[in-house]
């Protein structure tokens, strides 16, 4: 499914944009202007921009634990004005401040996050039973390499095969899990190898290519669409920084050595982006400044709107009115 | 007058699922083996509903929960069966951390109308933990509600009202009172959760039992017919817990025993006896007497019947508070 020329504008826009946010967000950790962790997506933000900007309205979003789901919320198109806030605990947030940074945002169909990894393997049976019922949607289900290891994640896999239910297991592979390396933790280099066994159509891609993972998601979307069932995708991707900002960056017990992350940087998907934009003559120099002028200034009225918004303290009384559909 | 129709528990509970099915599409059942009826409560229901609304699942009881828990979030209203209440244990983390939780913590914008629904009780002799009570687990979590019917009456009725509400409610039936027959009317009518019911009258003590321990409170209060009038409250629900009623009826009697098929420490019974201390200490003119299963796990075998509250222990911890 080739890309148009407007497609690709679109996801390297989605793309810079992802990363002035992923930016943005370990600069003001490191500030002590954000509540709780920041798991840095750095170097990995086009997996889920490649994943969600071609998605449909009524489709189904798990984004990703990784960089908060800000890729997956950049090509979505959510406010990230609000979901800054919630990650400054105002009153604009978009769960009014109370969720901290297991954000979501249900008009987007974003159902939210949660500090269990591997928790949506529960819920995106539903989604995806609820979106064959429907028939009109599907259920874009991205976790990462290490959620895998949850047994629900081979429950929603047998029911998913089982009711042909129209999900796109999209797993974002960087390899590690915290301190942990993937051939540590399990038996065979690719996730999608799991998929197998479920008889389940899989692949593995580049996740650091924003237009290849785009062009594989909608494939697999129209798969789904089509009432064939789901499908995985593993997109390799890497992890340039530390696990959340703050922890040593290690694997297993030894730190990460600063020449093989300076390899891996030279797969940053922007930098892999920027050449294939200018070498097709889809963006010129000229046009690609204005992107990040334009980022660079979404990101600063991202964090006015933020900053200016009072910190959310209901009263006890209002918390509790809010527990229960009354 | 006519007189009304009865049913066993379990019809009355199939009653309900079968005018709620009826009057909205979006009403489905989930569970494992509920075509086939493991229990009678479901059997035959997919003669009417076919599989696309009486919903079979492997055994794995985080892939059936999230069948119920996602398609809430999508607009349906489903029914998951644990068959067993003490199964959801399996599922416990997205119940308890997520389900309950995730509409506050979201910013009161979700809602997860849903029932989550499965049969437990000691007497069966089936084991702990297919007989565990798991009500206090749930209901110590703000964010869901947790009942269990004592009567097919109110069994239909709160069934009825589990199905509308448009929060997760646990709803929890006891095997002993499975067939237990009694008048439930054939139109669909609620039952409000939250509301305890004054089920006998009395003047002496107040007995507060549910569920199988409720006829249990029964068989004592005709026992001590005579002697000691016994007032018998059914609180129905755990989660919100109507303490009003429990108060209302301590005014007349000042003396109260709570019996809980649940263990003693941090049960639905010490969470009445705490509230009742707090906001009703003028009123008590006796301690009050818990009659719970000693902090143990629950023995299978022959052991069951002295080990969970019985019509002998629930009557000695009367007549100590009588005396």
């Amino acid at each position: 499914m080739a890309l148009g020329k407007e497609q690709m504008k679109l996801l390297y826009r989605n793309l810079v944009r992802a990363d002035h946010f992923d930016k943005m967000m370990m600069n003001r950790i490191m500030q002590g202007k954000l509540i709780g962790f920041y798991h840095p997506g750095d170097g990995a933000m086009a997996a889920g921009v490649g994943a969600s900007t071609f998605l449909g309205d009524d489709d189904i979003l798990n984004p990703h634990h990784r960089a908060h789901g800000l890729g997956y919320a950049a090509g979505r198109g959510v406010d990230i004005g609000r979901y800054l806030a919630e990650h400054t605990g105002k009153v604009d947030g978009c769960c009014g401040g109370r969720s901290s940074f297991h954000w979501s945002f249900p008009e987007k169909k974003m159902y939210g996050a949660s500090g269990f990894i591997g928790w949506h393997f529960c819920p995106v049976v539903g989604w995806g039973w609820a979106s064959k019922r429907k028939g009109n949607q599907m259920v874009l289900m991205a976790s990462g390499d290490g959620s895998y290891g949850q047994g629900g994640a081979h429950e929603a896999m047998l029911f998913a095969m089982n009711w042909k239910l129209p999900i796109v297991f999209f797993c974002e592979n960087n390899g590690m899990a915290i301190h942990s390396t993937i051939s540590d933790m399990h038996p065979m280099p690719d996730i999608s190898s799991l998929a197998q066994g479920y008889g389940m159509p899989a692949v593995v891609i580049d996740g650091q290519d924003v237009f290849a993972v785009a062009e594989t998601v909608m494939a697999a979307r129209k798969h789904a669409l089509a009432g064939k069932g789901p499908t995985f995708v593993e997109a390799k991707t890497l992890r340039l920084r530390e696990h959340d900002v703050g922890t040593p960056d290690l694997a297993r017990a030894e730190p990460r050595e600063a020449a093989y992350l300076e390899e891996l940087k030279k797969r940053d998907p922007v930098v892999l982006a920027t050449s294939r934009v200018l070498a097709e003559k889809v963006l010129t120099q000229k046009q690609i400044d204005k992107i990040y002028k334009d980022a660079k200034a979404e990101v600063e009225q991202v964090e006015k709107f933020a900053d200016d918004s009072p910190v959310a303290q209901p009263s006890i009384e209002e918390l509790l009115a809010g527990v229960y559909v009354a | 007058m006519s007189e009304v129709r009865e049913l066993p528990l379990v019809e009355a509970i199939k009653e309900a699922y079968r005018q709620e099915m009826e009057r909205d599409e979006s009403v489905f059942m989930v569970g494992q083996d509920i075509a086939g009826g493991i229990f009678p409560h479901t059997k035959g229901l997919v003669e009417q509903f076919g599989t696309d609304r009486i919903v079979d699942t492997p055994l794995a009881e985080l892939g059936m929960y999230g069948t119920a828990f996602g398609a809430a979030m999508e607009g349906f209203r489903p029914i998951v069966d644990f068959m067993f209440a003490g199964f959801f244990l399996n599922a416990a983390s997205p119940i308890l951390a997520q389900t309950a939780q995730f509409r506050f913590i979201h910013g009161s914008q979700m809602s997860l109308p849903m029932v989550i629904t499965g049969a437990c009780g000691a007497g069966m002799r089936l084991g702990n933990e297919h007989a565990m009570l798991v009500h206090n687990m749930i209901a110590q979590v703000p964010g869901i509600k947790v009942c269990m019917p004592s009567t097919p009456y109110d069994a239909k009725g709160m069934m009825i009202a589990a199905i509308r509400d448009d929060n997760p409610v646990a709803f929890i039936w006891h095997l002993g009172t499975m067939m237990d027959r009694g008048p439930v009317p054939e139109e669909p009518y609620v039952v409000p959760l939250g509301v305890a019911d004054v089920k006998r009258e009395g003047s002496d003590v107040t007995l507060v039992a549910n569920g199988f321990q409720y006829k249990n409170a029964g068989i004592v209060a005709d026992r001590l017919a005579g002697e000691i009038s016994v007032e018998i409250i059914d609180p129905r629900s755990f989660s919100p817990l109507d303490i009003d009623t429990i108060l209302k009826s301590l005014e007349k009697t000042g003396r109260l025993v709570v019996v809980d098929e649940s263990w003693e420490s941090r049960s639905t019974a010490s969470e009445i006896a705490a509230q009742v201390v707090d906001r009703g200490f003028d009123l008590l003119d006796a301690p009050i007497r818990r009659v719970t299963i000693p902090n143990m796990p629950l023995p299978g075998g022959h052991m069951e019947p002295y080990v969970a509250p019985n019509p002998d222990a629930i009557e000695a911890a009367v007549r100590d508070v009588c005396r």
